[in-house]
C-alpha cells in the first residue's frame, strides 16, 4: 500500500516519511565506510576505497576525498557521481563568498548552503535526492577545527568523532569508547586507522585501498594545511599503529 | 577628463630577461589630481610563477583581481595544477571579451614563466581582451607613452635578473616622474625559476 | 557640498558628518545625520544624490543586520562589510541606474583588536586609509591631515585635529555646514560624541 508513496520525493507516505529520502540513506550506509575524527591540532579524515583494480587508470588524484577551499575538505560516502555536483556547488559557494566580502566562509554557512540545495530535492522538483552523506572537516577564525557529517535529507551536525557509509554504527560505538577530549592528530589518526582495521576487510588494509587526509595548522599558526596522504603515508601509519600484527595474532 | 582609464591613474611594466621575468606597477590611487593612496597594489600572483598587472579603473581593477583569484581557485582545485601564464593570458581574453559591449576600463599584462619549461611569457591586452604578444617588454597605464619610450632606450635583451631588475626599475621610475597620476611608490617582481623577489621601491612623493 | 571626514587613531575611528541638508541653494534641515550604524562596530557616513544616499545606506544597514541574524549573532568584520559595500556599488556602476553614493565605512575589528576607515566611491573603489573625505571636502582636509596626522594619536589629539580641519573648511569654504555630529567607533562599539 505505502508502495505508492515511493515514486516521488516529494509526498509524505501516511506513516509521515518521505520513501524516496530513506532509500538514498540506505544506499549509502553500503558505500565505502568514512571516518572523521577532531583532535586539538586538526582534523583527520579516513576512507575505505571501493573500486580498486589493478587495470584501473590510477593517476594518484584522492577519489573520495575532496579539498572545497583554503581551509575545509571532505569525505564522500555514497554516488561519486552525485557528489561530484555536490563539491562543485560547494566550491563555487565558498568561492563566491570569498568574492563578496573578501574573507574565507564560515564552515558551517557552506555547509548549511550546500545542505539547502540537497533539502530541495526532497520537497520539490520530482527528481531524486542526491544519494550522498558528507563529512566536512574545517578550519574557521570563530569555532576553530570542526567536523560535520550531512545527508540527503539536508540534515547536518557538528561531531567530535563520527562516521559515515558501511558499519557506521559499528565505528561509532568504537570512536564513542576510545574518543579523548584532548587527543592529538597523530593519536585521531591512529584512532582512526584502528577504528577502520576493525570495520573493513583485513586484506583491504593497506594503503592504495585507503584514503587519509587531514586538516591543521602550520607552524607559524597563520596558514591551514590540507594534506591528502599518498599512500606510502597510509601504509606508514598501518606500520606504525601495528593494526595489522594485532589481527594476525587473533 | 572623466576618462575612466586615466581616472585613479597608475602604471605597469612587464619585461623578459634571460630566463626570468620582470613585473613592476607604481602604487598611486588617486582621484583625479587628488592623491588618495600610496599603497595601491596593481599586480596580482596566479600560482608559483605567474603574474597580473593590472591599470586602468581602479573599480574595474579590484572587481577583476577578484573575478581572476575565484577563476584561478577553481582552476586549482579542477586542474590539481598551478595554472600557466599562457593559459591566464586566455582566461583574461576571454573574460574581458564576454563585457565586449560595456568593457571593464583596464589595460592587463600577464608575465611569468611556464611551470614546467621555465620559458619566459609576457603579453598584454586592450580592454576588451585584445591579446598583444611581445618578446621584449609590454606597458600600460596613464604613464604608458613614457613606458615605451623608456623601455625603447634602456630594454635590451637577454638580462640577469639583477639587471633586468635594474632595468625595469630605471623604466618605470624615470616614466612616472614625468607623469602626474603615477607615481607615489612602486613594486618590481622578478620571478626566475627557483625563486619570486619583491621589491618595493622608495620614490618621489609628489 | 556635503562634507563627511575619518580619522584613524590608535585604538579608535572618528568620523565626523555635516549637519546641513541642501538642496540647491537651499539649506532644508540643519540637524540632518549623515550616518548609519550597521551594527555594534561598524558605522557608515555618505553623501551623494539626494534619495539615494539614505535608500543606499539602509539597503546595506538591513543587509549587514540579515547578515548577524542568519549567522547566530556574529558581526561582520569590517574588512567584510567594506567589501560587501564595494561590491555592490560596483554591481550598481554598471546598471540602468547606479547609486550616486560615496561612502566612508569606520569600523572596529573585535578580533584583531585594529580600527579601520575605508573609503568607498560610487564606481566602488575602495581602500583602507588613516584619514579620508569625500568631495570638496578632501581637497583642503587632506593636506591638513598630511601635515598633522600622527601615527598612534590618541582620541583627544584626533579631535583636536579633526576641529583644526573643520575649522580651515569654514575659512576656505563658501558655506554654512550648521555644524558637525562627531562619531567615535571603538572596542566599545558606536558612540556619539556630540556635536561641533
Amino acid at each position: 500500500m505505502s508502495r505508492r508513496y515511493d515514486s516521488r520525493t516529494t509526498i509524505f507516505s501516511p506513516e509521515g516519511r518521505l520513501y524516496q529520502v530513506e532509500y538514498a540513506q540506505e544506499a549509502i550506509s553500503q558505500a565505502g565506510t568514512a571516518i572523521g575524527i577532531l583532535s586539538t591540532e586538526g582534523v583527520v579524515l579516513a576512507c575505505e576505497k571501493k573500486v580498486t583494480s589493478k587495470l584501473l587508470d590510477d593517476d594518484g588524484s584522492a577519489e573520495k576525498i575532496y579539498e572545497i577551499n583554503d581551509n575545509m575538505i571532505c569525505a564522500v560516502a555514497g554516488m561519486n557521481a552525485d557528489a561530484s555536483i555536490l563539491v562543485n556547488s560547494a566550491r563555487l559557494y565558498a568561492q563566491q563568498y570569498l568574492k563578496t566580502y573578501n574573507e574565507d566562509i564560515p564552515c558551517e554557512m557552506l555547509i548549511r548552503r550546500v545542505c539547502n540545495l540537497k533539502q530541495g530535492y526532497t520537497q520539490h522538483g520530482g527528481l531524486r535526492p542526491y544519494g550522498v552523506s558528507f563529512l566536512y572537516a574545517g578550519y574557521d577564525e570563530r569555532y576553530q577545527f570542526q567536523l560535520f557529517t550531512s545527508n540527503p535529507s539536508g540534515n547536518y551536525s557538528g561531531w567530535k568523532a563520527t562516521s559515515i557509509g558501511a558499519n557506521n554504527a559499528a565505528s561509532q560505538t568504537m570512536l564513542k569508547k576510545d574518543y579523548k577530549d584532548d587527543m592529538s592528530l597523530k593519536e585521531a589518526c591512529e584512532l582512526a586507522m584502528k577504528v577502520l582495521s576493525k570495520t573493513i576487510d583485513s586484506s583491504n588494509l593497506k594503503g592504495e585501498k585507503l584514503e587519509f587526509a587531514t586538516l591543521s595548522l602550520s607552524q607559524d599558526k597563520k596558514k591551514i594545511i590540507r594534506k591528502i596522504w599518498k599512500a606510502s603515508d597510509v601504509d606508514l601509519l598501518i606500520k606504525d599503529t601495528g593494526v595489522l600484527d594485532k589481527i594476525d595474532e587473533e | 577628463m572623466s576618462d575612466p582609464f586615466s581616472l585613479n591613474g597608475g602604471s605597469a611594466v612587464a619585461m623578459v630577461g634571460k630566463d626570468c621575468v620582470a613585473i613592476a606597477s607604481d602604487l598611486r590611487l588617486g582621484n583625479q589630481s587628488l592623491g588618495l593612496s600610496n599603497n595601491f597594489e596593481k599586480i596580482f600572483q596566479f600560482g608559483d610563477k605567474t603574474f597580473l598587472g593590472l591599470t586602468g579603473l581602479a573599480t574595474d581593477v579590484i572587481t577583476l583581481s577578484e573575478v581572476f583569484r575565484f577563476k584561478h581557485n577553481l582552476y586549482k582545485l579542477r586542474e590539481e595544477r598551478d595554472i600557466e601564464p599562457k593559459t591566464l593570458a586566455n582566461l583574461v581574453s576571454s573574460t574581458l571579451y564576454e563585457k565586449r559591449f560595456g568593457p571593464y576600463f583596464v589595460s592587463p599584462l600577464v608575465a611569468g614563466l611556464d611551470p614546467k619549461s621555465n620559458v619566459p611569457f609576457i603579453c598584454g591586452f586592450d580592454s576588451i581582451g585584445c591579446i598583444d604578444f611581445a618578446k621584449d617588454f609590454i606597458v600600460g597605464g596613464t604613464a604608458s607613452d613614457q613606458l615605451y619610450g623608456l623601455c625603447e632606450s634602456l630594454y635590451e635583451p637577454s638580462l640577469e635578473p639583477e639587471d633586468l631588475f635594474e632595468t625595469i626599475s630605471q623604466v618605470l621610475l624615470n616614466a612616472v616622474d614625468r607623469d602626474a597620476l603615477s607615481g607615489w611608490g612602486a613594486v618590481v617582481y622578478i620571478v626566475t625559476k627557483d625563486k619570486i623577489i619583491r621589491r618595493v621601491l622608495k620614490t618621489r612623493q609628489d | 557640498m556635503d562634507v563627511i571626514l575619518g580619522l584613524r587613531v590608535a585604538d579608535a575611528t572618528i568620523i565626523a558628518t555635516s549637519k546641513a541638508a541642501t538642496r540647491g541653494i537651499t539649506v532644508l534641515k540643519s540637524s540632518d545625520d549623515k550616518t548609519r550604524v550597521l551594527n555594534p562596530h561598524n558605522l557608515i557616513a555618505y553623501t551623494g544624490e539626494a534619495g539615494d544616499t539614505v535608500n543606499f545606506a539602509e539597503y546595506i544597514q538591513a543587509n549587514i543586520q540579515l547578515y548577524s541574524m542568519r549567522e547566530n549573532d556574529i558581526e561582520l568584520s569590517p574588512k567584510a562589510t567594506a567589501s560587501f559595500i564595494r561590491n555592490q556599488l560596483a554591481t550598481s556602476i554598471r546598471s540602468r541606474k547606479p547609486y550616486q553614493v560615496n561612502v566612508l565605512l569606520g569600523g572596529y575589528d573585535v578580533a584583531s583588536n585594529t580600527p579601520t576607515l575605508n573609503w568607498i566611491d560610487y564606481l566602488g573603489t575602495q581602500v583602507e586609509l588613516p584619514y579620508a573625505a569625500h568631495g570638496y571636502a578632501a581637497f583642503y582636509c587632506t593636506s591638513l591631515f598630511d601635515r598633522h596626522y600622527k601615527k598612534g594619536m590618541t582620541v583627544d589629539e584626533g579631535l583636536e585635529l579633526l576641529k583644526m580641519s573643520l575649522k580651515e573648511l569654514e575659512i576656505r569654504m563658501p558655506l554654512d555646514f550648521k555644524g558637525y555630529y562627531v562619531k567615535i567607533i571603538d572596542k566599545d562599539g558606536v558612540r556619539d560624541a556630540g556635536s561641533l
